[in-house]
């Protein structure tokens, strides 16, 4: 009877001794799974951080192509409307209107002069980056257009990589919870194991230890593996 | 006998009181992990909301400096015909230059800080648009003032220290598996399990009690 009750509390006993290590497992899994949340937090902060500058950086450089292209239009309406009037100029010479020529010729001047004046306020003519090789040439577009678009593809790709980020600790802080699930029925099983007597406690015991051995190579898992969840 | 008798039961005593303790002091510092996390949480948002002012303003400001240029330009264009047709000798284009001068470009000028400021143009006569974001910005101090990094980095310390508790309190867990342990351990197993569990637990609590220290009374706080 002595020997009996002994094997009883020894067996209460390595329950228990599973119980509190299945706890305090479970107490470090969650430690990992704060962690994952953190780092899931931060990386969800910065994706949006990165969105919010990229809105301006869009607006701004939206602006900014608005305001150069318009300039352009104008610039190149302008140098148009010069050179037709200095064509029709040339034919009312040839005709004799010699007023008619003379008051194209000023009208081609003055929509000659607009055009270089714009041209002082466009970094499409003042920034040698862009500027027209040749005087009458016209402006680099190509090039204005990639340096305009670099700032906007830097920002959407830090933005890409942090929401990369979000997702990959998300989804491990997600996996952690499971494990936790997983831990939390293993100290139930043992919990129970500890409630009864010979079979069925050595069963549930079982089943709490297995339960409890899986979760630890679950989070294991996790933690080793990348992007794992 | 009576006597090891009553010494045993003070000494589950003492253990219970540990277990407790230790229980105790795992739920404070959790709670304290919790406000922390809170607190970063909000740290992060007003960064957030501060950014989006801060951008929105920063939208703002250009959208307006792209205008007065836009202005700026037209007052150049209108200007340059100006001089042309005033130099011609058809009386009737003089008239219509001295009509533009003293209507036209004056109420341009007014629209455009660009032509009225001569320091916002450089010395090859193109618009400085930075400088004149510059000075829209200085306008609005309350907005200048924003501090979204400032934010970003308290939440940052929070998160650290917040970390760090999570931590102490995995060491005051394992502190309780060992003073459990001690519980139903007889002879030297309970005494040995009890002053690991101790010891443990007296890590932890300088642990935190140094996390506490750092964060709250040093600069330190911040270095993960």
């Amino acid at each position: 009877m002595t020997a009996a009750t002994n094997a009883h509390d020894r067996s209460r006993n390595v329950i228990v001794v599973l119980a509190v290590l299945a706890t305090a497992l479970t107490t470090i899994v969650a430690g990992l799974q704060t962690d994952a949340s953190i780092r899931a937090n931060q990386a969800n902060r910065d994706s949006q951080l990165h969105a919010i500058r990229l809105m301006g950086t869009l607006q701004r450089t939206g602006l900014s192509s608005a305001y150069e292209l318009a300039g352009l239009a104008r610039i190149t309406s302008d140098q148009i409307e010069a050179l037709a009037l200095e064509l029709a100029g040339l034919r009312l010479q040839e005709q004799g209107n010699d007023a008619g020529a003379a008051r194209a010729m000023l009208r081609a001047q003055a929509a000659q002069a607009r055009a270089r004046a714009q041209q002082d306020a466009s970094i499409l003519y003042q920034d040698p980056r862009y500027g027209p090789a040749t005087p009458d040439g016209a402006p680099d577009l190509e090039t204005y257009i990639a340096d305009l678009t670099s700032q906007t593809e830097i920002l959407l790709q830090e933005q890409n990589t942090a929401a990369d980020d979000f997702q990959r600790w998300n989804r491990k802080a997600d996996a952690y919870v499971g494990v936790l699930t997983l831990f939390a029925t293993a100290l139930f099983l043992l919990g129970l194991a500890q409630a009864l007597v010979s079979r069925l406690r050595l069963f549930f015991a079982f089943a709490g230890t297995f339960a409890a051995g899986a979760a630890v190579l679950w989070a294991a898992l996790i933690l080793i593996l990348p992007g794992t969840g | 006998m009576p006597k090891t008798e009553t010494r045993l039961s003070h000494f589950e005593i003492v253990i219970a009181l540990s277990i407790a303790v230790v229980s105790i002091t795992t739920a404070v510092v959790a709670g304290r992990a919790s406000a922390v996390g809170s607190a970063a949480g909000d740290a992060a948002r007003r960064g957030l909301i501060d950014t989006i002012r801060q951008q929105a303003a920063m939208s703002e400001d250009w959208r307006l400096v792209y205008q007065e240029a836009a202005f700026a330009q037209e007052h150049a264009a209108a200007q340059a015909a100006l001089e042309v047709m005033a130099a011609s000798d058809d009386p009737s284009e003089q008239a219509q230059a001295d009509e533009v001068a003293q209507n036209l470009l004056p109420s341009l000028a007014q629209l455009s800080p660009f032509v009225t400021e001569p320091r916002y143009r450089r010395d090859d006569g193109s618009l400085d648009l930075e400088l004149r974001f510059q000075d829209l910005e200085a306008e609005t101090p309350n907005l200048a003032a924003l501090s979204p990094e400032g934010s970003f980095r308290e939440a940052d310390r929070r998160l650290s220290e917040q970390r760090w508790l999570t931590l102490g309190s995995v060491l005051l867990v394992i502190s309780l598996f060992w003073v459990t342990l001690a519980e139903i351990a007889r002879g030297r197993a309970r005494v040995g399990a009890f002053a690991i569990g101790s010891i443990v637990y007296a890590l932890s609590l300088a642990s935190l009690v140094a996390v506490e220290l750092i964060y709250t009374l040093t600069p330190l706080g911040g270095v993960e």
